[in-house]
């Protein structure tokens, strides 16, 4: 069988899976196989993909960023803020966000790799953090009232498709080529597999490392101009359990939680998969605690089909 | 999640020490009040014209079955499974709606925002919901009334234009009277109280104590507001900040108001664990379930708050009058069954009734 031959098995077993989901969703309900479902889909789900590439990249480091949602909210509630309260253009102020988010994943970065934190409980303890901060920057009210040009990113579209579905596809080229053909990502690579000899290989390791989780927060803050101009107002619970969602795209993706392993197509093919799963079954009449079995099932399932196929294939 | 609120607490206490806008009491706010009438019945509403968004060429279902969904702001606990089992019961009496109800299991403005796309795509006749976020849910809300699905709130309001009609549970003057009406029955027209709030600029809360000034003023001039105290809304704190105003004021204290129902339960606590029940009366918002040993103590007599079943029950009423074209734009009232006739408030709003005092005759009918 020729599935099990060659590279990529996880991917390729995620791919049938995919496959599998959508043509019996497609026959469950006429309402799913549509161009303009699947568009809008992309336009409620594309935040969780944009967070699930840099993750991608720290995962495959062997570490984790639990603060990804958090800095999601700290940079809504900052581009609302910025705007709103400091009197920035609104330009600047999503600037601002972004830039806010950048360094709120590199303060993470440069805890684990200076303080020696394990990147778990660096981002536990930042998640709660960041998330003090907003709710204490945002005082419970939302910054409202954004102009209409603003609401392009999130709600608009180009040659109709969304505007934060070719944002995403943008970013996936971008950071798939990173990973897949750059040696920061070979580095990021050797760093998960055994970070010792990374270090001794003259890899740069912290610096590496600092980058992703930058990357990471970078993302976040993107995701979350993106979010606030989808929904037009900002509330410090914004992204709230993102980093779950986020990391179940991943590890489903067949990204190894111990490091070493993982690629960006994996991490986009999880991703839909959730996605489309999520919105089949609602379209069928599935209710939504239903649904969230249905998930965790399939994220099981996918991981053993994956380690059998690789048993019978090394044994 | 501790961590989380205190950083909060502590952020939020650090940054904004500044303005505590003064009315008479603290914790008021200074908008306009409006008093009810101190007998009951109605009070002066003043007219304004229908501001609620009206869904583009809806199809002519008067009469026919319809499919609902309702959307709450999460599913899974008590407050909803009651608006959900009201909602049944309005759809077994009219015989031809049928409602689902799903929704995210966190109060999550993403998650709801994903279900209602969903059940546009899907194709329903009528969508009712209880917003996570007025503003953040109005994107897709007008999105279902662009595909002439009809749109019905309940329990949490968005902007008026994204929906058609929005059940209101309470009024604040209603809330107010029946707090202050509770608590004159159980201290006399002379009582003192005090007032357990979450913050001084909590709008809910301080709009309530701005109301409950001013209806007291015109209906109990009798009775002595002592201090407000803030306790966030921390189980502890209010605990402690309830047992301080009992000993701080001693036989002087007759009653004490909880404005949240974090602060309801704790202030009762309070009093009980202070030997003051039948001393000092604790009457609050809360839900029945945190009540329940105390008014089956006898500690508390009224937890103030409204139906959720009625709730629910009135949204699906208003939804069907909406389609058969017996509520249109204009109208004044509303035919919801069992609750007899609802008036038409600030445009585009349901008024649900007074709101409902739950005691020891009737708490154990409710569990949420």
């Amino acid at each position: 069988m020729k599935l099990i031959s060659g590279s990529h098995v996880h991917e390729k077993i995620l791919a049938l899976m995919l496959i599998i989901a959508l043509t019996v969703l497609s026959m469950l309900t006429d309402k799913f196989m549509t161009v303009a479902n699947i568009l809008n889909q992309g336009r409620l789900i594309a935040e969780i993909g944009l967070v699930a590439l840099p993750m991608t990249l720290i995962i495959v480091t062997g570490g984790i960023d639990l603060a990804v949602g958090s800095v999601l909210g700290l940079c809504a509630i900052v581009l609302g803020l910025a705007w709103k309260s400091l009197g920035l253009p609104l330009g600047a102020a999503m600037a601002v966000a972004v830039a806010v988010g950048a360094l709120a994943g590199c303060f993470n970065g440069l805890l684990i790799t200076r303080m020696r934190v394990p990147p778990l409980i660096t981002t536990l303890a930042t998640l709660a953090l960041f998330r003090g901060v907003a709710e204490g920057l945002s005082q419970a009210r939302s910054v409202r009232g954004y102009p209409e040009w603003f609401f392009f990113l999130g709600q608009g579209e180009i040659a109709g498709i969304p505007v934060q579905v070719i944002i995403l596809v943008a970013m996936t080229v971008l950071f798939w080529f990173l990973l897949a053909k750059t040696t920061l990502g070979r580095s990021l690579y050797a760093i998960g597999s055994n970070e010792v000899a990374a270090r001794y290989s003259g890899i740069a390791v912290d610096r590496v490392k600092v980058l992703a989780y930058g990357l990471s927060g970078l993302m976040a803050g993107l995701a979350a101009v993106i979010f606030v101009s989808r929904v037009s107002t900002t509330r410090s619970d914004m992204g709230t359990g993102l980093e779950l969602d986020v990391i179940a795209a991943v590890v489903l993706g067949g990204t190894s939680i111990f490091g070493g392993r993982g690629t960006i197509v994996g991490t986009i093919l999880g991703f839909l998969l959730i996605g489309l799963l999520k919105n089949g079954l609602a379209l069928t009449g599935v209710k939504g605690d239903a649904t969230i079995v249905v998930i965790g099932l399939v994220l099981i399932l996918a991981i053993l089909a994956s380690n059998l196929v690789e048993r019978l294939r090394d044994g | 999640m501790q961590t989380k609120r205190f950083m909060s607490a502590a952020v939020a206490a650090a940054l904004a020490w500044t303005s505590m806008g003064h009315a008479a009491w603290d914790g008021a706010d200074d908008l306009p009040t409006n008093p009810l009438p101190c007998d009951g019945g109605g009070g002066s509403v003043a007219a304004k014209p229908y501001d609620g968004g009206t869904p583009s060429g809806a199809a002519n279902m008067a009469g026919k079955k319809i499919s609902l969904v309702d959307v709450p702001k999460l599913i899974g606990i008590g407050y909803f499974n009651a608006t959900a089992l009201g909602m049944q019961q309005a759809a077994e009496e009219l015989g031809n709606v049928d409602v689902v109800t799903d929704g995210p299991t966190e109060a999550n403005i993403d998650d709801q925002i994903t279900f209602i796309d969903n059940f546009i795509t899907q194709g329903v006749d009528g969508i009712l919901f209880a917003a996570n976020d007025p503003v953040a849910i109005a994107p897709v809300l007008k999105k279902a009334l662009g595909q002439g699905i009809h749109v019905v709130g309940y329990d949490a309001n968005s902007q008026p234009d994204a929906r058609e009609w929005f059940v209101n549970q309470a009024e604040f003057n209603g809330i107010a009277k029946s707090m202050v009406d509770a608590m004159a029955a159980e201290i006399g027209d002379d009582g003192k109280f005090a007032i357990v709030t979450s913050t001084f600029t909590t709008p809910n809360q301080a709009r309530w104590i701005a109301e409950m000034e001013a209806y007291l003023a015109k209906c109990h001039p009798g009775m002595e507001w002592l201090e407000t105290v803030e306790a966030q809304e921390d189980n502890v704190l209010s605990f402690n900040q309830a047992t301080t105003l009992i000993n701080k004021y001693g036989d002087d204290l007759d009653g004490l108001f909880g404005m949240t129902s974090v602060a309801t339960p704790a202030s009762a606590e309070a009093v009980t664990q202070a030997g003051e029940c039948g001393d000092i009366a604790v009457v609050g918002l809360a839900t029945p379930n945190a009540m329940k040993p105390y008014v089956k103590t006898d500690c508390v007599r009224s937890v103030v708050l409204w139906n959720p079943v009625d709730l629910g029950y009135a949204a699906v009423y208003v939804t069907r009058a909406v389609v058969d074209g017996d509520l249109k734009p204009g109208g004044t009232s509303v035919d919801a069954g069992r609750l007899g006739t609802l008036q038409v408030i600030n445009g585009s709003e349901i008024l649900l009734g007074a709101p409902y005092v739950f005691d020891k005759s009737n708490i154990d009918g409710f569990d949420f």
